[in-house]
């Protein structure tokens, strides 16, 4: 079966710096895939060419089946993927409500329809109660799921959510990790950047581990924990990593 | 060929002037990421100084940037610190539009007290020339760059052997990061801005008795200087430099090969064109 | 729709003032503020919806006037016809530019939307033989409007100016009104508050902006044909000079950017002011603007809607 997202030797180069190097993996229709690795190991840079803010300097990247190189993020995201954003980007003068309207505008035309998707979307995520208020004026930990509210207004395949679990407290990280397994269960397919290995391991079928750019392991939870190289790459520089 | 060359040291003598605008307006930027839109209307404020201070007390234009210079500078740092210092986190089109209401308000000024009857610097040179083989370069552009010239050497002789040009520097390049060395930002902001009018100021003691003087001058003078620091790279000193002179040349050769009257559009398509095809400009460590 | 309630009433008012009011004084302030209203409006679909704040609207305004203009003198063309042909042209033109500049951002675009409108000025001022340079046009006479064997109106009053006047300024309130509530309106304000999140979010960048910006200028130039019709006369420094943009951007500021009654209201204290002071300041009367803009981007950036709303949500959730 083919998979949702392939990913085939891609690599990034700015300049002389190589962001990513020659990194492969599928993801299959239906799962949760982690990608973990130490700061500055090249997981948003993969983000942002997968979701075309900038193309790949060499490889390719497939969305079902179909080459995405250079496409746009708005063609992107029509496609079915979209992603969250490590640093958090609320429309800020924008309401809740009106935030996740823009994300369900991608699939209708019609303003009330729009409205109808993004306040279902806010009851998933807990966030109806505060539709009316500025996306500016939110803390952080409704942001997060604004911002996952956002996404899945757009109604997409796939997800794509960059330490979406950054800055939370433990509460507030046990109400994501949830909302992943219950988006899980609608059948999206999701990637997850994240540092806290407790939820990567509660919430992934599978385990991407990049280190300086290129790929170093991939497998189960179990395996990648207990994989001695990954603990090296973390504890080789100061990562970030919660075991 | 003698025409050519004419024109373009002409071109570049006139250069130097548009070429210290320039620099006020990049070190301003450099060090506060605020774009000036009153630099021209400073520029107006040194014609005027220069003027007066020749008419009522006859001292000499070129001699009185002493004066000027200073004078402007205490404007510049009196508007930062009551002004503009209340708008750096502020969105940047609300920074340029606070700045566009300080060209305003010192132009119309201008108007009000000095009505807007065009004024003419003239001094017992004004219209001499230096010979050099079959070329006459005009006396008080002569001067006027070789003014510009040691402004410029004592400027970049400041920033780069000073301690204080060391910390001006220091915050252009990563303000927080001077912050946590110590360096005393918000006087840094002060000090760029002050600098940045004393050489707008300078610029307009140097072109006064070349130009007419009225209180709309500024305009083409702010966006002239945008031109030369767009095409230099914004916050780069040298490539405004570059900048200035270029630009001072394009004119030129376009007043002489094109139209009198085009030169201006000249000089606004090349603005265009930077902005399109290379708009961190020559030298430029810009980011938009 | 009860929101739209208050805005019927105040255009019935308007629609009935000059039944009581003759004074050809008042009627012309009037005229001034629809107007003014109109170019607010008008710049708020690009500048305030959007966010790309362009001070060299002026464009559009004089490729409206002098397209309606010179269609009138060279081809006996009416305006009420020739206005429409200056739009489609000011459009173009603008579509052209946006095509250019919209990959600009924040200041870069500024400084580009003043360098165009300097340009289509010196043009205009350079081309003697299509627009008379320096020496402006003044408007050859202005055919009675006839519908059907009657004849409405002469021209020969401010009364008919005033009815046109309010009609468009009615019109550009209506249009922001539409874009506001609909899905170009949420796509221009996602785009403005962050452009690479709207990017990720399925919203077209360029098809959006280049659509606000046609929507804008079309509305400007329609102005401009109007203005310069009242005016009787236009030159390149009164319909392209820069501060005709800096005016449209103004009332937007002072009222409040990205709503539909802040360039109202901008336009009012703009108007008003410029009116009390011509007297003491005459061509001075930019000091006013430029004192106005000061003190609002440095009280109340939002303009004086943004701060009464902002009033307003305090007194709702004291928290």
């Amino acid at each position: 079966m083919t998979a949702l997202l392939e990913v085939r030797n891609v690599s990034r180069f700015f300049g002389g710096v190589k962001a990513n190097l020659d990194v492969s993996f599928s993801v299959e229709q239906g799962i949760v895939l982690g990608l973990i690795g130490p700061n500055g190991a090249g997981k948003t840079t993969l983000f942002n060419c997968i979701t075309g803010f900038y193309p790949p300097s060499s490889g390719e990247i497939f969305f079902e089946g179909q080459r995405i190189n250079g496409y746009p993020p708005d063609k992107v995201c029509k496609l079915g993927m979209a992603r969250t954003w490590q640093k958090v980007r609320p429309l800020a003068k924008l309401t809740v409500l009106e935030n996740t309207v823009v994300g369900a505008l991608c699939r209708t035309n019609s303003v009330a329809e729009a409205q109808r998707i993004a306040l279902e979307q806010l009851r998933v995520v807990g966030l109806e109660g505060r539709a009316p208020v500025l996306a500016g004026g939110l803390p952080i930990g409704e942001r997060k799921k604004l911002e996952l509210a956002r996404v899945l207004a757009t109604r997409p395949r796939m997800i794509l959510l960059d330490e979406v679990m950054g800055g939370l407290n433990a509460r507030e990280s046990e109400e994501i990790i949830q909302l992943i397994l219950d988006v899980k269960k609608r059948g999206l397919t999701q990637v997850v950047i994240e540092h806290d290995m407790k939820a990567i391991v509660r919430t992934c079928d599978r385990i991407v581990v990049l280190n300086s750019g290129e790929k170093l392991a991939e497998g189960v939870p179990q395996e990648i924990v207990n994989d001695p190289r990954v603990m090296a790459a973390y504890l080789g520089d100061s990562g970030g990593a919660k075991a | 060929m003698a025409v050519f060359l004419q024109s373009a040291l002409s071109g570049i003598l006139i250069g130097g002037v548009y070429a210290l605008t320039g620099i006020g307006l990049t070190l301003i930027f450099g060090v506060m990421r605020v774009i000036n839109f009153a630099q021209g209307e400073l520029v107006m404020v040194g014609m005027y100084c220069t003027f007066w201070l020749f008419v009522l007390a006859g001292i000499d234009p070129f001699l009185s940037v002493v004066l000027t210079m200073p004078a402007l500078f205490l404007l510049g740092a009196l508007l930062q610190r009551t002004l503009i210092n209340r708008v750096l986190d502020a969105l940047p089109q609300n920074q340029i539009l606070l700045t566009i209401g300080i060209g305003l308000v010192l132009s119309n000024t201008a108007m009000l007290v000095f009505t807007s009857d065009y004024r003419i610097l003239s001094t017992s040179y004004s219209s001499s020339s230096v010979a050099l083989g079959v070329i006459r370069l005009s006396t008080p552009l002569l001067f006027c760059f070789l003014i510009t010239a040691v402004i410029t050497a004592a400027l970049y002789w400041f920033l780069v052997k000073t301690d204080t040009g060391h910390a001006i520097r220091a915050t252009a390049q990563d303000r927080d990061a001077a912050q946590l060395m110590g360096v005393n930002v918000r006087y840094m902001g002060v000090l760029a801005f002050g600098l940045g009018s004393a050489l707008a100021g300078a610029a307009g003691a140097l072109v006064a008795p070349i130009y007419y003087i009225y209180p709309q001058v500024g305009g083409a003078f702010t966006l002239k200087a945008f031109v030369v620091v767009v095409l230099g790279g914004m916050g780069s000193i040298i490539g405004a430099a570059l900048g200035g002179i270029l630009i001072g040349m394009s004119e030129s050769l376009a007043a002489v090969y094109i139209a009198a009257d085009m030169k201006d559009l000249c000089v606004y398509v090349i603005f265009l064109l930077v902005l399109l095809l290379k708009p961190s400009g020559l030298l430029g460590k810009s980011r938009m | 729709m009860r929101t739209l309630l208050p805005w019927a009433v105040a255009a019935v008012v308007l629609a009935l003032v000059p039944l009581w009011v003759q004074s050809p004084y008042a009627l012309h302030i009037f005229i001034l503020l629809f107007i003014a209203i109109a170019l607010g409006e008008s710049w708020n679909v690009i500048g305030g919806f959007a966010g790309q704040y362009s001070v060299g609207h002026a464009a559009w305004y004089g490729l409206g006037a002098y397209g309606a203009f010179i269609l009138l003198q060279r081809k006996a063309i009416a305006p009420w016809f020739g206005v429409w042909v200056a739009v489609a042209a000011a459009v173009i033109v603008a579509l052209a530019v946006g095509w250019i500049t919209f990959r600009l951002r924040g200041p870069y675009f500024v400084l580009a939307s003043i360098a165009v409108a300097e340009i289509i000025r010196l043009a205009a001022l350079n081309w003697k033989e299509l627009t008379n340079g320096a020496e402006g046009i003044l408007a050859a006479d202005v055919p009675p409007l006839r519908l059907g064997g009657t004849v409405i109106t002469d021209w020969n009053s401010k009364t008919p100016y005033y009815y046109m006047g309010l009609a468009m300024a009615l019109f550009c309130i209506a249009v922001n009104f539409l874009v506001k509530r609909s899905k170009l309106g949420y796509y221009l304000q996602a785009i403005r508050e962050d452009q690479d999140a709207a990017h990720s979010l399925g919203i077209p960048l360029t098809l959006s902006k280049n659509t606000a910006l046609a929507i804008s200028a079309a509305c400007t130039a329609l102005a401009g044909s109007f203005a310069a019709f009242y005016v009787g006369f236009i030159e390149p420094q009164g319909v392209f000079g820069i501060e005709v943009s800096i005016q449209m951007v103004l009332t937007c500021i002072i009222g409040g950017i990205g709503t539909v009654a802040g360039p109202v209201i901008g336009a009012v204290v703009v108007v008003l002011l410029s009116e009390a002071l011509r007297a003491s300041l005459s061509s001075a009367h930019l000091l006013v603007y430029g004192v106005l803009v000061i003190i609002v981007i440095l009280t109340m950036p939002d303009g004086f809607v943004g701060f009464i709303a902002q009033r307003l949500r305090r007194k709702a959730a004291p928290a």
